[in-house]
């Protein structure tokens, strides 16, 4: 059974067709990628998803149940997590209470309970061990204090995915979380993933330019040219289709860094 | 079982103080700095509740005396239509301290209430906007609820309202050490808000809007909460300062009031309740202090704002929080180490 | 009917000075993304200024005349120009690099400076401004009179935003001004001096800012050291009315503010005067937050 079902998603802003007719079906625990060059719109599908912007035609699924038209946050309490390919990190917060936050914002509405005597602190306490323990997890214990804004780069990406974690989510999706990584740093990253992946039982769908990459940890790929998918199956049969061969010549001689 | 202990005790204590500060002050001081303590008072609240708004969930707020006013006037109308015959009648049973303390909550809680009902009909289409947008929105509403105040001739509309009645009764409450209690209780509240893992909320919208949404925030509703609760404070600081001074008009209400009210919060440190607190305290008293000036002291007074802000454009504090472990390592960073 | 003209004419006088000032905030806003409050208190610097400068040029004893009028506006014109110029280098530009609400907090640091400096300075009472010129009907249609006053207010107004109109799209200055607007670092990358391209805005808008005051003076007479609040606080409205940061919008912010703010207290109440200006405010930010002529921005995520 699919937990997440994209059907006919077409999004257009202004006269800009940003995505069309695009269908993306993950199952539970599925482990995949969504490719494609700078402006194919595998971004505005993630936004598609989780809410940010509701599509002009189609419909998006959630475990059986239509998630489109909801609010970012609901969707989020639905259980979708995200990461942002520009980390969108809460800067000054320290990387504990960006996973707080994210736990509190999961979980609860109001902030009412403040008014609450011991029961409150109780749960306070209970949160904070909860958030030390994810950072635990991701190897960021000693970055617990520090501004998120303070931590190297490769951390700031993964405490991304930690502050996702925290928000306890069924389907973990990914913006390009190799961008701007060397080939070392994005090795372990392959490693975390796959971890997660089992450790949470998450269904984790990625977005990156970097197809080796992807290759390497993915099952299943889709990938996206000028907002319609052209291929769709396991990376060995994709990567010899020929409209992807077509679609990437050129981009490779892009600068790896380069962004949508 | 410990921890409520420690509470009766910390309360007890408190009330103790609170009561001496009451008894000893007013013979110590004359009534010209009892009036500026309890205006200090008044501004300390009204800043850190903004703070709430503007320097932990990021909303650009600048219409905090228009709440302040709903407040003021909520509680004033209170205690001249109602409370009056009522502290007549309680008179007759007790003695008329005790019925005067019995009663001051009330008009407090109605000027919070009134001012967060207030903020909830402002705050849920401003809250659309953002950034400057919203600030212009609520300095328009500011003034709009200030001249629908003035237009209302049940409280006196352009001539004011006093709280002097002929019943017999004083409803003036200038009393300090409830006033300071108040104020203390209200900042507690709003810090304990604030600094829980549920109050991470508000500074995650401050943070980035659109990622706390992701996280799962509810991000219009955290910033209509963060109206209310700062709405409602406002509207206590009002009721008090109405009840401190025994008089109100519009005029201690016009968006100058709002744009100090802002210049406190920005001033002590955008995220900082304790820089608030101090800029408010400090520039509530600075042109009372500085009254051997004559004429120069509210030039003085504006030069004090603009300097302060060249040399720290973070504010007094940044956004610390002033505490003693803070003040230990700033006297151990001067101390030369053993 | 002809009531009804008589105060267009009325708002439409009262609005061009409001859209002289709204100029200044929205060319401000539109370069260092500023709301400047003191801005107001520097219209009522051209007002005093003007003012004095009658008085010791001589010009307020003399024969009224166009030409004594037109000295007192570029006296008045010239100290503000100098005025916007010294606050921006001293107040504002400091604080370029700092978070954005501390350069609005000097800004209210400045205009309680003005104010006060201004009580200082020029006495709490309110002034006379001299009559630079004989008032004088010029046309009469039954009820309907226009008078030389009403017209010179108008015509100096327009004069005034034509000029700016090309030097913003005319002129090199205006071309980076406008450059500054979109994207300041960018346009310093392309090698505009940002800095004084700044200051010169500073310089465009408080001038016009002094025009106001004078043509205030000449229409009310009555000025004070707190002049400046209201006026400046609504001149504000109308530039948000038009769309902040764009000059056309200003304009037609300020001419509607003003015939409205006539209108309503001709015909409902001066009472809720200084109310309407912000409920058209408040209005236009939920149905149209952008303004008039305001463009909108969608933030990428």
């Amino acid at each position: 059974m699919a937990l997440l079902e994209l059907a006919g998603i077409t999004v257009r802003f202004g006269g800009v067709v940003a995505i069309s007719r695009f269908d993306l079906r993950v199952d539970a625990g599925a482990l995949v990628a969504m490719i494609g060059p700078n402006g194919a719109g595998k971004t505005t599908g993630f936004n598609v998803i989780t809410g940010v912007c509701a599509p002009t035609e189609g419909s998006v699924s959630f475990d059986g149940e239509r998630i489109d038209g909801l609010s970012a946050h609901e969707v989020c309490r639905r259980g979708i997590a995200r990461t942002f390919q520009n980390i969108r990190l809460f800067r000054s917060l320290t990387a504990l209470e960006n996973v707080l936050a994210a736990g509190v914002g999961a979980r609860r509405d109001g902030q009412a309970d403040v008014l609450r005597g011991a029961g409150w602190q109780r749960r306070e306490d209970a949160d904070a061990a909860a958030a030390r323990e994810l950072l635990r997890r991701l190897g960021l214990e000693r970055f617990a204090d520090a501004r998120a804004d303070a931590l190297p780069y490769g951390e700031q990406r993964r405490l991304e995915i930690a502050r996702a974690l925290a928000t306890r989510p069924r389907l973990l999706l990914l913006d390009e979380p190799a961008a701007g990584m060397n080939p070392s740093e994005k090795e372990a990253l392959r490693a975390l993933i796959v971890q997660l992946h089992r450790d949470f039982e998450l269904s984790i769908v990625l977005i990156d330019h970097d197809i080796p990459f992807v290759m390497n940890l993915c099952e299943r790929v889709s990938v996206l040219d000028h907002g319609e998918k052209i291929a769709e199956g396991p990376p060995e049969q994709v990567r010899r289709d020929p409209r992807v061969i077509e679609a990437y010549l050129g981009t490779d001689a892009e600068p790896a860094a380069a962004r949508e | 079982m410990k921890r409520a202990a420690r509470g009766a005790v910390v309360l007890a204590a408190a009330v103790v103080v609170l009561g001496l500060v009451d008894a000893v002050l007013p013979r110590l001081l004359n009534t010209y700095y009892l009036t500026i303590l309890a205006r200090i008072a008044v501004a300390v609240l009204a800043a850190v509740s903004l703070q709430l708004v503007n320097g932990f969930t990021g909303q650009f707020s600048i219409g905090h005396a228009g709440f302040m006013a709903v407040g003021a006037y909520t509680g004033a109308a209170l205690s001249v239509y109602t409370g009056a015959p009522l502290l007549a009648a309680l008179q007759q049973f007790m003695p008329a301290a005790l019925a005067r303390a019995l009663y001051f909550p009330f008009p407090l809680l109605a000027g919070g209430i009134a001012a967060s009902f207030a903020g909830l009909l402002v705050g849920i289409p401003a809250l659309r906007l953002r950034g400057d947008y919203l600030a212009i929105a609520t300095l328009g509403f500011g003034e709009i609820i200030r001249i629908a105040i003035l237009n209302i001739d049940a409280v006196g509309g352009a001539r004011g309202f006093s709280l002097s009645v002929q019943s017999g009764v004083e409803l003036r409450y200038e009393s300090l050490g409830a006033i300071a209690g108040v104020v203390a209780l209200s900042v507690a509240v709003i810090a304990r808000l604030v600094y829980s893992a549920g109050g991470l909320a508000f500074r995650a919208v401050r943070e980035d809007e659109t990622a706390a949404e992701a996280m799962g925030i509810a991000t219009t509703r955290v910033k209509s909460e963060a109206f209310a609760v700062a709405s409602f404070f406002a509207g206590v600081a009002g009721a008090l300062f109405a009840h401190a001074e025994g008089y109100v008009h519009t005029n201690s209400f016009t968006f100058v009031r709002s744009f100090e009210i802002m210049a406190f919060v920005v001033l002590g440190g955008l995220g900082s309740l304790t820089g608030a607190a101090l800029a408010a305290a400090v520039l509530t008293a600075a042109p009372e202090l500085l009254r051997g000036f004559g004429e120069w002291r509210m030039v003085l007074y504006s030069l004090l704002i603009i300097t302060t802000m060249l040399v720290r454009p973070q504010g007094l504090l940044g956004s610390r929080e002033l505490s003693l472990a803070l003040l230990r390592r700033a006297l151990a960073r001067r101390a030369p180490g053993p | 009917m002809e009531q009804f003209l008589q105060q267009l004419l009325n708002g439409i006088a009262w609005g061009s000075i409001y859209a002289l000032i709204a100029l200044g905030y929205t060319m401000v806003y539109g370069v260092l993304k500023l709301i400047n409050f003191a801005h107001g208190d520097v219209y009522m610097v051209g007002a005093m200024s003007g003012y004095y400068a009658a008085h010791s040029l001589g010009i307020a004893a003399a024969e009224p005349s166009l030409a004594g009028l037109f000295a007192v506006l570029l006296v008045s014109m010239t100290a503000c120009a100098a005025l916007g110029a010294v606050i921006e280098r001293v107040a504002y530009r400091p604080l370029r690099t700092a978070p954005r609400l501390a350069s609005l907090i000097t800004a209210i640091g400045v205009s309680l400076l003005l104010e006060n400096g201004g009580q200082l300075l020029f006495g709490a009472d309110p002034k006379f401004f001299p009559p630079l010129v004989n008032p004088r009907e010029l046309v009469r249609i039954g009820a309907l009179a226009v008078s030389n006053i009403q017209l010179i207010v108008f015509a100096t107004a327009m004069l005034l935003m034509v000029g700016l109109e090309l030097v913003v799209m005319r002129t090199r200055f205006g071309r980076a001004m406008r450059a500054v607007s979109v994207d300041a670092p960018a346009a310093a990358l392309m090698g505009v001096p940002v800095d004084r391209v700044i200051s010169g805005t500073f310089v465009l808008g408080s001038a016009l800012a002094a025009a106001a005051g004078i043509l205030v003076g000449l229409s009310n007479p009555k000025i004070d050291p707190l002049m400046g609040l209201l006026p400046g606080l609504k001149a504000f409205v109308a530039a948000v009315l038009g769309g902040i940061g764009s000059i056309p919008g200003a304009m037609v912010g300020g001419l509607l503010l003003g015939v409205v703010e006539t209108f309503v207290s001709a015909y409902l109440s001066s009472t809720y005067r200084d109310a309407i200006a912000f409920v058209i405010l408040i209005a236009i930010l939920l149905y149209r937050p952008t303004g008039l002529f305001g463009t909108g921005q969608v933030e990428k995520v």
